[in-house]
């Protein structure tokens, strides 16, 4: 705790250091911000194309479609679809969920959470930003490439990913571009993880953070930990590509010893389900905070929560295995790493009944940022549950590769953790910016969304069950599927509907950050302590470094008097 | 109000101490983790492959390989003993330049390697054998580069020498003795086995 105090620096004064090269993380928080929602809308546009296609297949898609793809008239090309999902998949994952969640809040909420003035490594803050921007660049470099971007999927597998299964150079930048990117979040994890162990407010143990600060405490030690297991894969595929390599190339056993596809799909996976906690934990940090804040309640279990998230983090690196039931595995493997995948149900089910246990008989204020953080609980307990499916290997392998999946993952990664980040932007949007926004559009905004979002998930998993695969240009060349066309036309005006519920979002963002009324200090009435300091929060956040007395979910407590919260600066009240 | 700010500057430099320690030792867990999947890899082409090395392939000599493997576990030790000097307040840069000209004879041992191995006619697409010791060993020489440049680095660091100088010769000692070992890995997997 504290084991230091750090100094109050001058003001930045140039428009270069205030905004551009900035040391000071709640600026580089909102620079992540931006870089987020801007690819929240690229990847977003490649959904609309993607499911355009699939609903009216061979009819091009209305206004900018004659302008992307003028020599088919506006029709989305075959081969532009599978750079379509492919990029659809890597953009939302790791260019727009993952800089906004762990990129803007974690870095806006850590120090101020824990009555820090800045990260440990404000230099190494900086630099993984702009890194963040290099890979971005790179990214959307190789779609200008000659052949375009890459389009091997998202997990990019072998043999699809190798010179044999896409020449160009679109998937090389993509390797490359996730390398930088996987190094950026590297740097990001080592502050993290060093600012919360060490600049922690005196008193403020390890049990008075708020579970958000717990969320992005475990993620930055899983990035910490996995990515580089990702990168050890981009290395070597890189290299496959670039100076001809045979790791992952099966079939050149005859002449000169054999690579492994399979062995790729082993890698990525060992990273990849870690990853989907990565996307998850701070989401669900920030949703157990918010659903006592506006429950106006103690959270429930408040260290079951920790422990169980502690645990699951734990879990979730040793189930990997449930991504390849269908790779002709050992049963024995099989079975093993399903009996782990069920594990997580246990400690999944005390976290999530500790949610129902806040809400239990709260005085429930539904303000923006509570109704995403419900809907958060709705559509990952959707999720959750579709997930036992996957994780049996007898319904999986005939579940798998169908939509059945997509829409699964789409729950609990997608929807729920971009819910779970509307609602971090709402409730944190005051501090941010020392403005309030627009409740009414907030709402219309949520439930907009929330109809979208359903449609389009729910349909998912129906055509999916019907047996429709992922990833097919035109699925209804088969016989057997022709009748879901109807089922892919609702899904897709879901999806336009969804899309256009965040016009709201954008046009109250943008309106609010000028015009907005002018916030208080404590909107919302929550007693952690960036809620001790002014709105907008100073440069260097706290004039005297606080000291914690209490915990972070101090509310309804009645012998308080005046006021049904108390900050963590204040002494417990007791009776 | 002079004593508490001496008290906070002693503070914040144990807080520094602390603070360069974690994050030594997230990233060394990191770049582990790294080496590690490599390391997993190879395993598992070891063990499916009927005969090692596949397809008429043979194994590189072993000398140059050896001499690296002596070249950097002798700059370890140096390194500790510069280090020790360094715990005991003793402004000695022997050891330090000692590490220094090993780590680049490493470098030099490596290059030697390499060019024998093409002179044999063995590139790094000559099957899985050839790509794994390329490979492995570029990805394990970059990261001696980076060790090359943070013992640059300790040069000017140990100029202004105070109470952290000590920690940032075990900070980047971690990382020299990281490598060293991960080197010896790799040479009794790849090379000797
Ligand atoms: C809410 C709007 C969204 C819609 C309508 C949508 C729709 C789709 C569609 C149609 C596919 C293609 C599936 C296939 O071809 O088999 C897809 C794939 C995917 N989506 Fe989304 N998506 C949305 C948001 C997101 C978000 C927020 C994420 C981030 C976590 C995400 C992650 C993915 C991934 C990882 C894939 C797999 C890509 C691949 O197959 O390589 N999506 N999505
Ligand atoms: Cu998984």
């Amino acid at each position: 705790m504290a084991f230091f105090e750090q100094e109050i620096h001058d003001a930045p004064t140039t428009f270069l250091s205030k905004y551009v090269f900035s040391f000071d993380h709640k600026v580089i928080a909102k620079q992540f911000l931006w870089y987020g929602i801007a690819f929240l809308g690229i990847g977003g546009m490649m959904a609309l194309l993607i499911r355009w296609t699939l609903a009216f297949p061979g009819e091009p898609f209305p206004v900018i479609g004659p302008m992307l793809f003028p020599h088919t008239g506006g029709v989305v090309p075959p081969d532009t679809y599978a750079m379509l999902f492919t990029l659809h998949g890597t953009i939302m994952i790791f260019f727009a969920i993952t800089p906004i969640l762990i990129g803007a809040f974690g870095n806006y909420c850590i120090p101020l959470l824990i009555g820090a003035r800045d990260m440990v490594f404000p230099t190494l803050n900086m630099l993984s930003f702009w890194l963040a921007f290099v890979s971005a660049v790179l990214l959307l470099a190789s779609l200008f490439t000659p052949l375009g971007g890459a389009a091997g999927g998202w997990t990019s597998y072998p043999t699809l990913s190798t010179l044999i299964g896409s020449a160009g150079v679109g998937q090389t930048l993509w390797c490359l571009s996730l390398f930088v990117l996987g190094v950026s979040s590297t740097m990001g994890a080592v502050n993290y993880i060093a600012t919360i162990i060490t600049l922690r407010a005196p008193g403020m143990g390890y049990f008075d953070m708020p579970l958000t600060i717990w969320g992005l405490w475990l993620t930055a030690i899983l990035n910490a930990i996995f990515l580089p297991v990702l990168g050890a894969g981009l290395l070597l595929l890189t290299f496959d590509r670039v100076f001809g390599t045979t790791f992952f190339l099966a079939g050149a056993a005859a002449t000169s010893g054999s690579g492994d596809p399979v062995l790729f799909q082993h890698v990525f996976w060992i990273f990849g389900h870690p990853e989907v906690y990565i996307l998850i934990l701070p989401a669900w940090g920030i949703v157990s905070d918010l659903l006592s804040f506006f429950a106006r309640k103690p959270a429930f279990g408040a260290k079951a929560t920790a422990l169980a998230m502690t645990s699951i983090t734990i879990l979730s690196t040793l189930v990997y295995g449930h991504h390849m039931y269908s790779t002709q595995m050992s049963p024995l493997l099989t079975q093993s790493f399903m009996m782990l995948t069920m594990t997580i149900s246990i400690p999944s089910a005390v976290f999530f009944a500790n949610w129902l246990g806040t809400l239990w008989k709260g005085a429930i204020r539904f303000q923006t940022p509570m109704l995403f953080s419900l809907g958060v609980v709705f559509v990952f307990g959707l999720g959750g549950l579709t997930g036992l499916y996957l994780a049996t290997v007898s319904t999986d392998l005939y579940l798998h590769d169908t939509y059945f999946v997509v829409g699964h993952f789409h729950y609990t990664m997608a929807a729920s953790v971009l819910l779970g980040g509307f609602a971090a932007t709402y409730f944190w949007f005051p501090k941010m910016f020392g403005r309030m926004m627009n409740e009414t559009l907030g709402k219309w905004h949520f439930w907009i969304s929330m109809i979208g979002l359903n449609g389009i998930f729910m349909g998912m998993m129906i055509i999916g069950h019907a047996g429709m695969h992922r990833r097919i240009y035109n699925p209804f060349v088969y016989e057997f599927l022709q009748n879901l066309i109807p089922l892919n036309m609702f899904i897709t005006i879901s999806a336009l509907t969804m899309g256009a519920a965040q016009l709201f979002f954008v046009y109250n963002f943008v309106y609010s950050m000028f015009k907005g009324p002018i916030a208080t200090q404590n909107p919302w009435e929550v007693g952690t302590l960036e809620w001790t300091i002014p709105s907008p929060a100073p440069h260097y956040n706290f004039k005297e470094v606080p000291v914690v007395k209490c915990g972070p979910h101090e509310f309804g407590n009645p012998n308080l008097s005046g006021k049904d919260f108390q900050y963590q600066t204040e002494e417990l009240v007791r009776a | 109000m002079a004593q508490a700010q001496a008290h906070n500057i002693a503070q914040a430099k144990e807080g520094d101490k602390v603070i360069s320690t974690i994050a030594m030792i997230v990233t060394l867990v990191s770049f582990g983790m790294l080496f590690l999947t490599l390391m997993m890899g190879f395993a598992i082409y070891r063990f499916t492959a009927p005969v090692w090395p596949p397809a008429g392939m043979e194994k590189p000599s072993l000398l140059l390989p050896t001499i690296s493997t002596l070249v950097i576990v002798l700059s370890s030790i140096i390194y500790m003993s510069f280090e020790k000097n360094v715990v005991k307040g003793m402004a000695d840069k022997r050891g330090l330049t000692w590490t220094l000209i090993l780590g680049v004879a490493f470098m030099v041992s490596q290059f030697l390697f390499w060019n024998q191995l093409k002179s044999h006619g063995i590139f790094v697409s000559s099957g899985i054998f050839a790509s794994i010791i390329y490979a492995f060993t570029w990805i394990h020489a970059a990261h001696i580069v980076a060790g090359l440049g943070l013992l640059v680095w300790l040069y000017s660091a140990l100029k202004t020498a105070d109470s952290m100088t000590a920690v940032k010769v075990a900070n980047v000692g971690k990382f020299w003795h990281f490598l060293g070992i991960v080197w010896i890995i790799m040479f009794v997997t790849i090379f000797v086995l």
